[in-house]
C-alpha cells in the first residue's frame, strides 16, 4: 500500500470541508468586523468590535433587552423545553416499544420512524393547517372530545405560540430520539430485571435503577445531538410564525435570517455574521462535550 | 393475572397515544387531501370526512401548473446531493477504515463536528462565496452547499459500515496485484452496496429538507425553486387551497417516506455502530 493513498482518497472530504467550512467559519469571522450589507456589495468598512458592541446595544420590541440577547435568551428556552419534551417522551415511548406487554410493536416501531421522513417544511405547512384555530383537526378534536368550548389560536399569541412550535419541533426530533433509545434498551440485558424481580423490585424501581443507569451513555449522547438540531431549527418556526407574534418565536437562527437578509437598512452582514460566531460558538461547545463523551463510550 | 391484563391493556393505550401525537398532521394531511374542495368548511371540522374524492390530486396541477417542474427541481436537487455525498463518502470512508494515517484521527473528529452543523450557520459565507461564483440561481449552489450538510453523516455511515465487513478479500486482491484504487472500484464498492444504499436515501431525504432554508436564499428564479418552495403558491392573499396544497404534500412526500422506511434499519444500525477509535 502506498502511503499517499489514504491522502488521495481522503482529498475530496478535505477539500469539502476546507471550501465550504473551514473557510466560512474564518469569513464569518472576518465580516463580523466589518460593516457590509446585501443593499450595497461595493461598501465595506473595518469597524473593529462595532457590531459585537450592536448586539448588546441595539434594542427593537423590548426596550430592557438588546435584540440580540433577546433572541438568545429565547433560543435558550425553546431548546431546553424542545429537547426536554424529546428526551422525556422520548425514553418513555422507546421503554413503551420495547416492553414485553405491548403487542403490535412492529408496526408501532415502523410507525414511529414516519415524521423523520417528512422533509421538514412539508411537516411545518402540515402542522400549520392541523393547529388552524378554525378548521384544524387539533381543535375539532379537542372540541368532539369538550376539552374547550371555543377554538384555540394557538399561533397567534405570543406564550402559545412559543410553546407550540417547541412541541412542533419535538415532534420532529422524536423518532430519532426514540429509535436511538430503543436500540439503547436492547442492549441491557434480561437477566439484570430477571435478578431485580426476584429480588423483589417493581416496575419503577427497575425502570430507574436498572434501565435509567444501563441507557445512560445513549441518552447523553444523543440529549447533546438533538441540542445541537434544535439550536439550528429554523424551518419551523419560520414557516407557522415567522418569528411572530411579536417577536415571542424569534429565535437566535431566525433573527440571523432577518438581520442578514431582510433587515438590510440596520442589519448587514457583519452583524448577522457576530450573531452566527455566538451560534457556531454554542454548536462548538456541545461538540466538544459530544466527542468527549463519545470517545469515553468507546474506550470503556 | 389481572394485574398482567391491566398493564397490557395500559401500555396500548399509551402507545396508542403516541401515535396520535406522532400521525395527527399525516392524519389531517390525508383527510383534508380526500375531502372534496368544494365542501364547504366547518367548524369544528368533522374528524372523518364526510365525502371521499381524488380530484385534488389533480386540481392540485391546475392550480399550480408548475408542480411538476417543482417535484423535478427538488429530485435534482436531492439526487445531486446524494451523488456528491457518496463521491466523497465512499473513498473518505474506506480510507478511515482501511489505512492507518496521521490525518485519521484529526478527520474523524471534523466529521463527527461538521454533522453538528446546519444551513444556517453557515448561510452568510455560503451566500457569499456563490454570489462571488456567480453561482446564485443554479442548481449548483444548492447541490453543493447542501451536500456540505449531508458528506459528514454519509462519510460515517460508510466507515461504519466497512469496520464491520473482514478486510481479508481487499488484501487477496491487493496480493494478487490490484492496485490500491481499483481495490475500491472492484471489491469495496460491491461490498458496501447496502451501505451506498442507506447513504443515498439519506442524503436525498436530507438533501430534500434542507432545501427549504438553502433555495430561500440562494434561487431567486421561479423556474428552479424545488416543491418546499413551490408550495407556496397554494397561498394566495385571501386564502389558502388546503385540499389541494394537503394533496401535493401526499404526493411529494410518498416517495422519500417510502425510500426511507425501507432503508431506515442500515441508517439506525449506522448512527448506532462505528467509533472514533483506532
Amino acid at each position: 500500500m502506498n502511503k499517499k493513498t489514504p491522502y488521495v482518497l481522503t482529498l475530496p472530504l478535505i477539500a469539502a470541508f476546507a471550501i465550504f467550512i473551514i473557510y466560512p467559519l474564518f469569513k464569518v469571522f472576518v465580516d463580523s468586523f466589518y460593516h457590509a450589507s446585501f443593499l450595497n456589495p461595493f461598501f465595506r468598512k473595518f469597524v473593529g468590535f462595532e457590531n459585537y458592541n450592536w448586539l448588546f446595544t441595539f434594542k427593537l420590541f423590548n426596550p430592557k433587552v438588546s435584540y440580540f440577547l433577546s433572541a438568545f435568551w429565547k433560543s435558550l428556552i425553546w431548546v431546553s423545553g424542545s429537547v426536554g419534551i424529546k428526551v422525556v417522551i422520548g425514553t418513555l415511548g422507546a421503554s413503551l416499544l420495547n416492553s414485553g406487554y405491548l403487542a403490535g410493536k412492529k408496526v408501532y416501531r415502523t410507525l414511529v420512524i414516519v415524521p423523520w421522513a417528512i422533509p421538514w417544511s412539508m411537516a411545518s405547512m402540515m402542522w400549520a393547517w392541523t393547529l388552524n384555530s378554525e378548521f384544524g383537526v387539533l381543535n375539532s378534536l379537542l372540541m368532539h372530545l369538550h376539552v374547550v368550548d371555543h377554538p384555540v389560536t394557538f399561533l397567534s399569541l405570543p406564550t402559545s405560540a412559543f410553546i407550540v412550535t417547541m412541541i412542533v419541533d419535538a415532534w420532529m426530533g422524536l423518532p430519532f430520539m426514540i429509535i436511538m433509545i430503543l436500540s439503547g434498551l436492547q442492549t441491557i440485558p434480561e437477566s439484570l430485571y430477571e435478578a431485580a424481580t426476584i429480588d423483589g423490585a417493581g416496575d419503577l424501581k427497575k425502570f430507574f435503577y436498572i434501565t435509567i443507569p444501563m441507557i445512560k451513555p445513549v441518552l447523553l449522547t444523543v440529549t447533546l445531538l438533538s441540542t445541537v438540531w434544535t439550536f439550528n431549527s429554523f424551518d419551523i418556526i419560520w414557516i407557522l410564525t415567522k418569528g411572530g407574534p411579536m417577536s415571542a418565536t424569534e429565535t437566535l437562527p431566525i433573527a440571523i435570517y432577518k438581520v442578514a437578509f431582510l433587515m438590510t437598512r440596520f442589519g448587514g452582514i457583519g452583524k448577522a455574521s457576530a450573531m452566527t460566531i455566538f451560534q457556531v460558538a454554542v454548536v462548538t461547545i456541545i461538540s466538544i462535550f459530544y466527542i468527549r463523551t463519545l470517545r469515553k463510550e468507546t474506550e470503556s | 393475572m389481572r394485574g398482567r391484563m391491566g398493564k397490557k391493556i395500559f401500555y396500548q393505550i399509551m402507545a396508542l397515544l403516541l401515535m396520535a401525537f406522532l400521525l395527527l398532521p399525516i392524519y389531517q394531511m390525508v383527510i383534508t387531501a380526500l375531502r372534496p374542495a368544494n365542501l364547504p368548511w366547518k367548524s369544528p371540522m368533522p374528524l372523518v370526512p364526510e365525502k371521499v374524492t381524488l380530484t385534488n390530486f389533480v386540481t392540485a396541477f391546475n392550480i399550480v401548473p408548475r408542480l411538476p417542474r417543482y417535484l423535478l427541481n427538488s429530485f435534482i436537487y436531492g439526487i445531486g446531493v446524494s451523488v456528491i455525498s457518496l463521491l466523497v463518502a465512499i473513498p473518505a470512508g474506506h480510507a478511515l477504515a482501511r489505512y492507518h494515517f496521521r490525518l485519521r484521527k484529526p478527520l474523524m473528529v471534523f466529521v463527527i463536528y461538521a454533522n453538528m452543523f446546519a444551513p444556517i450557520m453557515l448561510l452568510v459565507p455560503i451566500y457569499v462565496i456563490m454570489k462571488k461564483f456567480g453561482l446564485i440561481n443554479t442548481y449548483l449552489s444548492v447541490i453543493l452547499s447542501g451536500s456540505i450538510f449531508t458528506i459528514p453523516l454519509s462519510t460515517w455511515l460508510v466507515t461504519s459500515y466497512m469496520q464491520t465487513i473482514p478486510r481479508g478479500i481487499e488484501e487477496a486482491a491487493l496480493i494478487d496485484g490490484c492496485s490500491d484504487y481499483s481495490v475500491i472500484t472492484r471489491i469495496v464498492i460491491p461490498m458496501i452496496s447496502p451501505a451506498m444504499v442507506s447513504v443515498f436515501i439519506y442524503a436525498f431525504v436530507t438533501g430534500w429538507s434542507q432545501q427549504f432554508i438553502l433555495a430561500l436564499t440562494l434561487i431567486k428564479t421561479d423556474t428552479l425553486m424545488p416543491i418546499t418552495q413551490g408550495l407556496y403558491q397554494f397561498f394566495s392573499r385571501s386564502s389558502v387551497r388546503w385540499n389541494e396544497l394537503m394533496a401535493a404534500i401526499l404526493m411529494s412526500t410518498l416517495v422519500p417516506v417510502t425510500m426511507f422506511l425501507l432503508v431506515q434499519r442500515y441508517i439506525i444500525k449506522g448512527l448506532t455502530s462505528g467509533s472514533v477509535k483506532e
